[in-house]
This record gives structure tokens, sequence and C-alpha cells, in this order.
């Protein structure tokens, strides 16, 4: 008997449980109409003129947060471990411009104050389930100023409103998903890299240029990341034919699972059947690489790899298939004897050298991507008048210079609030020589604003 | 049904524990709060594999799939129904429940490790299927549970759900807090007088016997099955917490790996098989360890905190085979028994059957 009563009891609990939370209010679903998020007003048209003003956005601004006297706190998420601990080597290079900063004083702010700069890092594993409980560790914890640099298109969307609501700077994430495009609604993310459609658009351009004819087969990473590759590819296919009269054609499809723990060779195959002769590895990580050693030796096609993919270290797992190779280039490359004069090239590896990195970072292709994010923090404290939150949001949404960091020195770096929440907007068009550099086959060429309604 | 505790330990000891439960939140910053929440449902999740393996012996490998099946339910319930958010894990529940029956059909026919292979394909299958029906689920980018309500921030029409307390005075990480609590308290009555009633000692003597079991009337194809299903339902009320309570509203299909499977059944038996608590303090440990300790290694060790774990268990499996629950409970005998001047005697009022784990 006194058992069925603690059951009922229990019972019971539940349906207070349930009934508590009905409390939420659904009535507010008919706002619905005030949708269409997708156009893209300009954001600077607030009374004060600037991007963000947080006394309207934000419920809680605490804009000096993270800064302690004159050291500005940051922090950065990436994976330490598993199959993409490859991007380590990312936070590595982050971590060397920091030590690289601080032994030369710390930045000189547009306050007129030098501040050092202290970087906490964090490991998700890659794992976007793991991010948002480090993402508030950084913030509520650590009490950081802002996120930098933190990788993955899966992880930072999965704190994008979280930091957002929080009115917490996330710059440079080394990613460049079309998500980012959305400055309008989520004003405080910036993209470190290119957009991925934009990059499309520069092979398609290429493609259209050399090869009106040319018969594509695109192997795309079948997550965000490669879907953005897909669609503004298909797009660009599309408006090539229709303006200019080109003749281009996808003929073969083929997504790749990156959690299906296979490997991309069925899928190679398969695309080499289609008698294409370009071919397009929209895809990431070790993956990348590894997919130049399946194409088989009846097919030779054009091949078209992923910025994720530059540099010594991806290259030199390609087992040689690497040479020939076409990509679009927004950096230098360090290991590239032809970029060896250019000054960022120089300074980079002096300073790198200086902060502990060794000649396989410096030429890898990956730290030097940390290095740059790194950089791009920088600049924004740097042209900062006022080294606040929102302020160093609204310097990344109003830049106007010429590149910084290891950004190619043709490139324009340019931003204009929702409008433009683009940095870097050019590319190159470049080929894989045999001495482990790059080819120029054309120049780059900068399409500022264009990247938002390039994506798919 | 005397116990080897002392009363005053007992209410001395429980007192205390729902006072330190209580004071948690308000001692704490959100994100660790954050992530008592998600111990918590590590441990209703641990309580519901630890009824089908602690107590009726089938061994699941594939309880972190049910687990995302059960956080994936709740969270497409949210986002695409008007179902209130609650509700929304007792639905998961019956879904898990109806999907632990399928899986366990197998289990009348095969045993053991044949068993765990089964429920091993399961845990590895999870991942895909979410990727395979990303239109329902979201695929690699996750699922976002974000509902249209007013008050988003820059005219977002929609943002993520939000757990206002009722009662003023509670920050939402607080009150999302106590509707865990309130939930693994439920689950775990329910798990402690489920075991000790005629159906939780017919799942044990399956377990040891099942011939002997079906030879004294149980139906034991039946109660196999109800386990299954009961297990599953327990592993998904888990998942539902942590979709919609954990302060992540979020769910990835990353968070639900063959790891999760292991994991879960670690908590189980760090914690002690067939005991009621065991579970819970099984994921406190599990919690402690990746969550607190972890991040404080030297950034070298760091990477290793995996292998740390795997190392501690072995040596758990050496020195208390019977998990932390279990080695507590032998110690108490030992000591009283040696009170009394007796022979040492396992007296068990709360798991009629104490032994290794299977």
């Amino acid at each position: 008997m006194n058992l069925k009563w603690k059951r009922l009891a229990a019972l019971l609990a539940v349906m207070t449980l349930v009934a508590a939370a009905c409390g939420r209010d659904d009535s507010s679903s008919s706002s619905d109409d005030s949708g269409s998020s997708d156009t893209t007003d300009s954001g600077g048209d607030e009374a004060s003129g600037a991007f963000i003003d947080p006394s309207i956005d934000c419920a809680d601004y605490e804009g000096t947060a993270g800064i302690d006297g004159d050291t500005i706190k940051i922090g950065t998420i990436r994976p330490a471990d598993g199959p993409y601990a490859i991007y380590d080597q990312v936070t590595t290079g982050l971590d060397a411009w920091v030590t690289s900063v601080n032994s030369e004083g710390g930045i000189k702010a547009g306050d007129g104050n030098t501040y050092k700069v202290e970087l906490i890092k964090e490991n998700d594993s890659y794992d976007p389930g793991k991010t948002p409980a480090l993402a508030q560790k950084l913030v509520e914890q650590d009490g950081v100023f802002a996120i930098v640099g933190t990788i993955g298109t899966e992880n930072n969307l999965a704190i994008r409103d979280y930091l957002n609501d929080a009115c917490v700077p996330n710059i440079a994430l080394a990613t460049g998903s079309t998500n980012w495009g959305d400055a309008d609604q989520y004003p405080w993310y910036i993209s470190g890299l290119p957009s991925y459609a934009l990059e499309a658009n520069y092979w398609a351009d290429y493609i259209a240029d050399t090869k009106p004819e040319a018969k594509i087969a695109l192997l795309y990473q079948d997550d965000d990341f490669g879907t953005a590759y897909q669609k503004a590819l298909t797009k660009a296919v599309e408006r090539s034919n229709n303006d200019n009269g080109t003749t281009l054609e996808i003929v073969g499809e083929q997504g790749y699972n990156p959690l299906s723990g296979t490997t991309t060779e069925a899928a190679v195959t398969s695309l080499s059947q289609t008698g294409a002769d370009v071919f397009i590895v929209g895809i990431g990580g070790t993956p990348c690489p590894q997919t130049l050693t399946f194409i088989p030796e009846s097919w030779a096609p054009e091949t078209y790899i992923s910025v994720t993919c530059a540099g010594n270290t991806a290259m030199s797992l390609a087992g040689g298939k690497d040479v020939g190779v076409i990509q679009a280039q927004a950096t230098l490359d360090p290991a590239d004897p032809a970029d060896a004069d250019q000054e960022a090239v120089k300074e980079f590896k002096t300073k790198g050298a200086a902060a502990g990195l060794d000649e396989g970072q410096l030429d890898g292709g990956i730290t030097s991507v940390g290095w740059g994010f790194g950089s791009f923090f920088g600049m924004l404290v740097e042209n900062t008048d006022k080294v606040e939150r929102a302020d160093i949001m609204n310097t990344a949404f109003s830049l106007d210079q010429p590149a910084f960091g290891l950004v190619r020195p043709d490139i324009e770096i340019k931003t204009d609030g929702a409008a433009d929440p683009w940095a870097i907007e050019g590319f190159r068009i470049a080929q894989r020589n045999a001495d482990g550099g790059w080819d120029e086959l054309g120049p780059v060429k900068n399409r500022n604003g264009e990247s938002n309604e390039l994506a798919g | 049904m005397r116990s080897t505790t002392p009363n005053w330990l007992r209410w001395g000891g429980g007192a205390l524990i729902a006072v330190v439960l209580i004071a948690l939140p308000f001692q704490f910053e959100a994100f660790r709060v954050n992530q008592f929440i998600t111990w918590m449902c590590i441990a209703v999740a641990a309580a519901g594999l630890n009824l089908l393996t602690g107590y009726n012996g089938q061994i699941s490998v594939g309880h972190g799939a049910l687990y995302g099946l059960g956080a994936y339910a709740a969270a497409i319930l949210v986002t695409r129904t008007t179902v209130p958010m609650l509700l929304t894990i007792v639905i998961a529940a019956v879904i898990c429940f109806v999907a632990g029956v399928a899986i366990g059909l197998p289990a009348l026919r095969i045993k053991g490790l044949y068993l765990a292979l089964v429920t091993l394909a399961v845990a590895v299958l999870f991942p895909a299927l979410v990727e395979q029906f990303s239109s329902l689920t979201g695929g690699g980018r996750g699922l976002a549970l974000v509902v249209p309500q007013e008050g988003c921030p820059r005219g977002r029409p929609e943002c993520p759900v939000r757990w206002e307390s009722p009662f003023g005075g509670l920050e939402n990480d607080q009150w999302r807090y106590f509707l865990a609590l309130a939930i693994t308290v439920v689950a775990f009555v329910l798990v402690a007088n489920l075991v000790k009633s005629r159906v939780g000692r017919s799942l044990v003597a399956i377990r040891d016997n099942d011939i002997a079991a079906e030879s004294s009337g149980i139906n034991v194809s039946r109660t196999k099955i109800i386990t299954f299903g009961v297990s599953a339902a327990i592993a998904g009320v888990g998942g539902g917490m942590l979709a919609l309570l954990n302060g992540n509203p979020r769910v990835n299909p990353t968070s639900f790996t063959l790891l999760v499977s292991i994991y879960l059944l670690v908590a189980v038996v760090v914690g002690g098989a067939s005991t009621v608590i065991g579970p819970a303090i099984g994921a406190l440990v599990y919690g402690v360890f990746t969550d607190v300790i972890g991040p404080e290694l030297p950034g070298r060790f760091e990477n290793a905190t995996p292998v740390i774990l795997g190392v501690l268990l072995i040596i758990q499996m050496l020195v208390a085979p019977n998990g932390i629950v279990g080695q507590f409970k032998e110690i108490q005998a030992k000591m009283a028994s040696r009170r009394s001047g007796g022979a040492p005697e396992v007296h068990n009022g709360a798991t009629p059957v104490e032994r290794d784990t299977p």
C-alpha cells in the first residue's frame, strides 16, 4: 500500500512539472510576419551612426569586461585532440602572435594605451556539443573581452546566440561559412576568412574564362561548409552560362560525410566515370589531400582544392599528387619561394621564430592562419579609439585599409556594417608547382561587398 | 528489510545531500550550473541503463543512441509543435520506449557479448541516421531550439527557448537546475521503487538464472522486452533534459556518438551496477573528472584525459569491482560484522542480490 502511494506521489510530481512548463507563452508565434530576415538593410542607419549601439542592443552591456589595467584577456576554442586536431596548429599560431606582441610591449591601441594580451585556450575536440559550455566558461569565469579565432562552422554556430545576446565580440572566426554574412542580426561576429561562396565564384570565373565548355565534377563535404561551395558553384555556373554564353556543366556531384568514418575513394571513383575535365574538391581537413591520392591514373582533370587545405602541411599528405592543383588564394604562403621576399612573410618568419615556432610550423601554412587571426584582432584594437566591446565591432564593420597580417598585399580590406560584413573579399588564382610553391594564373581581384549576394 | 546503514546516518546524510543539492546553483556561476545539469542528464540516462545492465544483466552499448533519440525527439517537438516544453520530455520517453522495445527484440535470442554487439551497431548508426534525415534533424549543423517569440535581440523573429522562473528571484540557470533536479529525483525514486517491487525481483532473477526464473513463473521474454523499453524511456528522459535544460538550446549529432554510450556504461560500473544510487555517483565522478579536473590539468596532459580516465577505470575494477557504492556497502558490512563479532554477513535491503557486475 505504502509503495502505491509513493508511486502516486511521483506521478503527481511529474504532472506538476508538466503543468509548470505550460507557462511558456506560445501566443507570440504570430509575430512571424515580421520575418523575411534575409533582406540586408544597411546597418549603419542608427542615430549614432555606429553599427552597434549597446544601449539598444544589449541587456547587460559590460563594454570593458576582460580589460584589466593594461591587459586584454581573449579566449579561443579549438580541437586539441581527435580527427581535426590538425587545426590545433591554427591556435599555435594565434598563441605565437600573442607571445610576439607581448614581447614587443603590447598593442598600441587607438586610446593611446598599450595593451598586453592574455590568451585562454579551450579544447572542444571539434564537438559543437561541447563548445557552448566552454564559451560560457570563457565569458563568465575567465571574463574574456572577446573570443578570437575559434575553429569550426558548427562550433561557432553553436555559440552564436549566446555570444550575441551577451554582447561579446567573436572576432576572426576560423570559418568562411555564409552564415557570417548575417551581421544585421548577429553583429558580434566577424569572419577571419573569406566567404566560401566567394571562393567558389573565383573558381567558376576562372573556369569560365579558360574552359568555357568545362564539364565539372564536384565533391563536397556534406555539411554547412561543403554545401556553401555546392550552392554557390551551382549559382555561379548558371549565371555564367546566362550572362557570358558559356556552356559550363556540372556533370557529377558527390557529397562526402566526414562523420561516416569512410574515405572519399568511392565518391572519387564514381566522379571519374562522369567524363568531367574539371574536378572540384570542396572538402577540408586531411580528407582533402587524401582525395587527391584517390584520383585514378585514367582520369586527368584540372583539379581545384578548397582554401582550407592549402599550405605545405596539407599538401605533403597528397602523396605527390598535389602538383598542378589550382586554388583561389587570399593569403601569402610562407613556404612559397615566390612569396619569400614579401615583407609580411619575412616579418612572420622572424617574429614567429622568436615566439618559438619551429620551421615546420612556420612553413606549414596552418600556423600562419592563426597568426593572421591574431593580427586581425590587433589591427582592430589599434584602430579603435575607445577599447570597448561595441567599439571594437564598430571598427570591424567600418574598415577601409590595405591588407594586414598575411593577407595578400593587393587585397583591400573593406567592410560596411550589414551591407558588407566580410573583411577579406579578394583572391588570386594559383597553381601548385613542383617546388612546393604556387604559380600565379590570375592576379588578385577585389570584389568588395559581393560575398553575401553570391551565396547560393 | 533491514539495512546495515544506521538510521541516524541515513537521515543525516540524506538531509546533508539535499541541502548541498539545493545550495549548489546559488554558489556557482551559470556555466558551472549548466554542467551540473548535464551531469544530472547523464545520471538519469545511466539510471536507465543500470536497470537493463545492472539489474537485468543485458549489456547495452547503445544507450547513447537512445539518449540522443530522446534529445532529438524533444528538440524536434519543441521547434515544430506547440507542445509545452516539459511535456516533450514525456513524449520523448514514450518514443524511446518504443525504440527500446524494437532494439530489445533481438535480445530474446541473443545474450551477453552478442547483444552488446547488436547495441553497438545502434550506437554507431545513430549519428549517421541524424545526418541521413537532415531535413528533420538539421544534420551535422545541429538543431537549434529556436522558436518564434517576442523580445528577441535585434528584431529577430525567433530566438532560443528561454526558461523564465515563474517564481521571481531565480536566475534562468537556477530555475533550469531545479527543474532538472526535480526530474532526476523523480526518475531515481521510480527506479528505486521499481527494483524493490515484484518486477524488480524478477529482473534480478532473470539475470541470475533465466531458466530458474522461467520455472518459477516469470514470463522471461515479456520482462526482458519491457525492461529494455523502460530502460530506453528513462535514457530518453535524460536526453530530453539535455536538449531542453542544459543551457545549450541546440542538439548536435556529435553529442551522441559511440563514446557517449561507453561513458554511460562507465558511469554505471564506476558508481556501482545494480545499486540505485550508483549511476548518479558514477555520473558525478565522470562529470567532475571531465569538466572540472580535466581542463585544469597542465596543457600537456589535457589531451590525455580519456587515457587517464581509462587507467583509473582499470585500477578501480581491480580494487573495487562493485563500484563506489558497492564498495561502500561492503566496507559497511564488514564493520557491522566486526562490531557484532559474528561472521561477515552482507545484508542488503535495497537490492535483493549483490554480486559482481555481469
